[in-house]
């Protein structure tokens, strides 16, 4: 699987994944940058889409409050509506039947002919009015006018006369009767003038109560409906007929104004129920106006825009994700690029550095040994000339003391070379136990001829209490050299350059390497590791020797610190575990 | 010719002193520049003034500086311990004439009568 993906270009799988430089990997700013991108993405992730997620559920919850809101007020306004349609078209009845009880009275009522002309006057006035009838307080039915001779009829224990003799007018619940048909009784009670109550009851047809109703109706899923306060259907439900002519959801609670709530219908479906329960100014009714609505019905512009929402949503998160995802890769990947060209160049820089140290040593052990070897040279040329011009070797005792200063020179000579080859022999050790002092003395040596002719007074003090240091033999020299070197470079002909070393706990070593030279400036002392900083003429520096320095420090597992002060000094602070724990990468 | 050879490796001057004087050139050796300028400042002259260039106190640079104070006519060779004569040839002094360590002994000689032999008032002083 990785095999295939690394053969893909890197725009898709870019070059950070492949981390096949583990000897750049040092020096770079990341250690791991599958895990930067990984984070980068998840972050910037994070910080794109949570608010975006947050928002769209806002404002899912905000548009769906608001539209079961408008539902219900508009649930609520029709029932009102219709609530006062049914008042009025009852009142209205009510109204005319107190109106021809209390014009007429009793006896008129219930002259013959006389009620028939009222009931005639009143379907012309208002219309669905049945028959007329005017009942003593006995029950009995005294007077009639209508369709139906029922004359004499008994009267006494129907509901609605029971509930009449209480108030002074009713109206019944929509039932059959005697006649099978269904109707709705009206009745207003008066006073005779002997004092015993009479009552005049009319009879109306559901029908136009039904049409009335029904105008109110308003899209496929709504229904208008009337019950009685058990629940009993009044009027035809086209949805909620259940059982024995009752509704099949629940009656709701009293409430002396028109309401609206959300519910559920038989199946569980969510329904908006309108309800207000009827009375009229005159007589109170058992009906309840049912005003119910799905709403699922309702709900489709809601649905509508949250597929919308869903949408915008679904699409947003897409191109947000692609632009972070590319974003991010591209980025990482340029940091990766120059991350590691910079790891490329501290490597090179590094080698050259190396070289250019090993360079410096040899011309400084071709100095040393140029010194012998210009005796060795004078002395075996005297010989010579002892032997060509002056013609008189023998038994010359000058001559054996010449050859001995010949030997001694060679001597010298071996001296430094076996210095050298030790010096370089020291790159290729990995670690191992090294006396500080030792290496301190090995390294100065090198500057010995240099301090000479510079009146530079080198001071070493390292006490024999510091324990052997396991580490990086060559790395460590040449941190010291370089130091060193610096140091000789920062300080004027007879200033002195102070080395010693200390013990900082048990497991650490601090090695000082002070001098009392020009110093460095503050402003430049934050800069002083960075590569290519050096404050000497172009072309005279690389800038590299404190920070290749720097970076030989960190593979030891080290520090280096500096303080200094303008015209005062520099000292340099190296801190090296006693013992290393990891293997050195070379 | 009255040479004067100045060189803190004590064994070498001495050694190339008594070449010198194998081929008839007397050479007055010191180990210090401090000790041949007390020398000049006393009075005495020489032709030619052989010089280390690195030595401890006063180097061969200045020491040449402060014997043309003293002497004008006196005529300079540099010896060097470097290998290479460019690492002099950029610093503080002119054209003149540097030797590398080690010595070829004729190049030395042939350097010296060379220097010698210039204007007339310097070769009267010969012998």
């Amino acid at each position: 699987m990785m095999k295939s993906l690394n053969r893909l270009p890197w725009a898709i799988w870019p070059r950070f994944h492949r981390n096949d430089d583990e000897h750049l990997s040092p020096y770079y700013t990341f250690q791991d940058y599958r895990q930067t991108w990984g984070m980068t993405i998840f972050i910037l992730m994070s910080t794109a889409l949570v608010p975006l997620v947050i928002m769209t559920l806002i404002y899912y919850q905000l548009i769906e409050t608001s539209i079961n809101t408008e539902s219900l007020l508009r649930t609520e306004r029709l029932a009102s509506n219709a609530r006062r349609a049914v008042t009025f078209f009852l009142e209205e009845r009510l109204d005319a039947l107190t109106f021809a009880v209390n014009e007429m009275g009793y006896e008129r009522l219930t002259n013959p002919g006389r009620l028939s002309e009222v009931l005639r006057n009143l379907k012309l006035g208002f219309g669905g009015l049945t028959d007329l009838s005017v009942i003593a307080d006995t029950g009995t039915q005294v007077s009639y006018a209508g369709p139906f001779n029922l004359e004499g009829k008994d009267y006494s224990n129907q509901p609605w006369f029971l509930e009449c003799q209480q108030h002074n007018a009713c109206v019944s619940e929509i039932f059959s009767g005697y006649r099978d048909v269904p109707h709705i009784v009206v009745a207003v009670k008066s006073v005779r003038a002997d004092g015993r109550f009479f009552v005049l009851r009319a009879t109306l047809e559901t029908e136009r109560l039904i049409q009335a109703l029904s105008s109110y109706k308003t899209g496929e899923h709504a229904d208008i409906f009337l019950v009685n306060r058990e629940g009993l259907l009044q009027t035809p439900s086209q949805f909620y007929e259940g059982e024995s002519h009752h509704m099949n959801i629940p009656v709701p609670a009293y409430s002396d104004r028109t309401r609206a709530v959300m519910s559920a219908d038989h199946s569980d479906q969510p329904i908006l129920i309108g309800y207000a329960f009827i009375d009229t100014n005159i007589a109170p009714t058992s009906f309840i106006l049912m005003v119910v609505k799905q709403k699922a019905g309702m709900m489709k512009v809601w649905l509508d825009l949250r597929s919308n929402i869903n949408w915008f949503f679904g699409v947003s998160a897409v191109i947000i994700a692609m632009v972070i995802t590319l974003t991010s890769t591209v980025m990482v990947n340029k940091i990766f690029q120059a991350d590691r060209q910079k790891a490329e160049t501290m490597v090179a820089a590094e080698r050259n550095c190396q070289l250019a140290s090993i360079g410096q040593l040899a011309a400084g052990v071709a100095h040393e040994i140029n010194n012998p070897l210009a005796l060795i040279n004078e002395t075996a040329g005297y010989v010579k000339d002892l032997f060509t011009i002056k013609q008189q070797y023998k038994e010359d005792p000058e001559l054996v003391e010449h050859i001995d200063s010949i030997l001694d020179a060679v001597d010298r000579c071996g001296t430094i070379t076996r210095q050298l080859l030790g010096f370089s022999r020291h790159f290729d050790v990995q670690t191992q136990p090294i006396d500080l002092n030792d290496m301190v003395t090995d390294v100065i040596n090198f500057h010995k001829k240099e301090a000479e002719y510079r009146d530079i007074k080198i001071h070493v003090d390292i006490p024999e209490t510091i324990p052997l240091i396991e580490t990086d033999r060559g790395k460590l020299q040449q941190i010291i050299l370089n130091l060193v070197n610096n140091a000789f470079q920062a300080i004027a002909n007879g200033c002195f350059l102070d080395i010693r070393a200390e013990m900082d706990g048990p497991e650490q070593v601090r090695l000082f390497i002070q001098d009392n030279g020009c110093g460095i400036s503050e402003d430049h002392l934050n800069k002083i590791f960075e590569p290519f900083f050096t404050t000497k003429k172009e072309g005279q520096g690389t800038g590299l020797g404190l920070s290749i320095t720097y970076g030989l420090v960190q593979k030891l597992h080290g520090n280096i610190t500096v303080q200094s002060k303008t015209g005062q000094g520099t000292t340099f602070v190296v801190t090296l575990p006693v013992h290393i724990q990891k293997e050195i990468q070379s | 010719m009255k040479v004067l050879l100045v060189d803190d490796e004590q064994k070498f001057a001495l050694m190339l002193a008594k070449r010198l004087a194998l081929r008839g050139i007397e050479a007055e050796v010191f180990f210090s520049g401090e000790k041949a300028l007390e020398t000049v400042e006393q009075g005495h002259r020489f032709d030619v003034a052989i010089l280390d260039v690195k030595m401890p106190g006063i180097g061969g640079i200045e020491l040449k500086r402060r014997l043309g104070l003293l002497d004008e006519r006196m005529k300079f060779v540099f010896l060097t311990g470097h290998g290479s004569k460019t690492d002099y040839t950029t610093g503080a002094l002119e054209a003149e004439n540097y030797l590398p360590k080690p010595l070829q002994i004729e190049e030395l000689i042939e350097t010296l009568n060379r220097l010698t032999e210039g204007p007339p008032e310097s070769s009267h002083r010969d012998g």
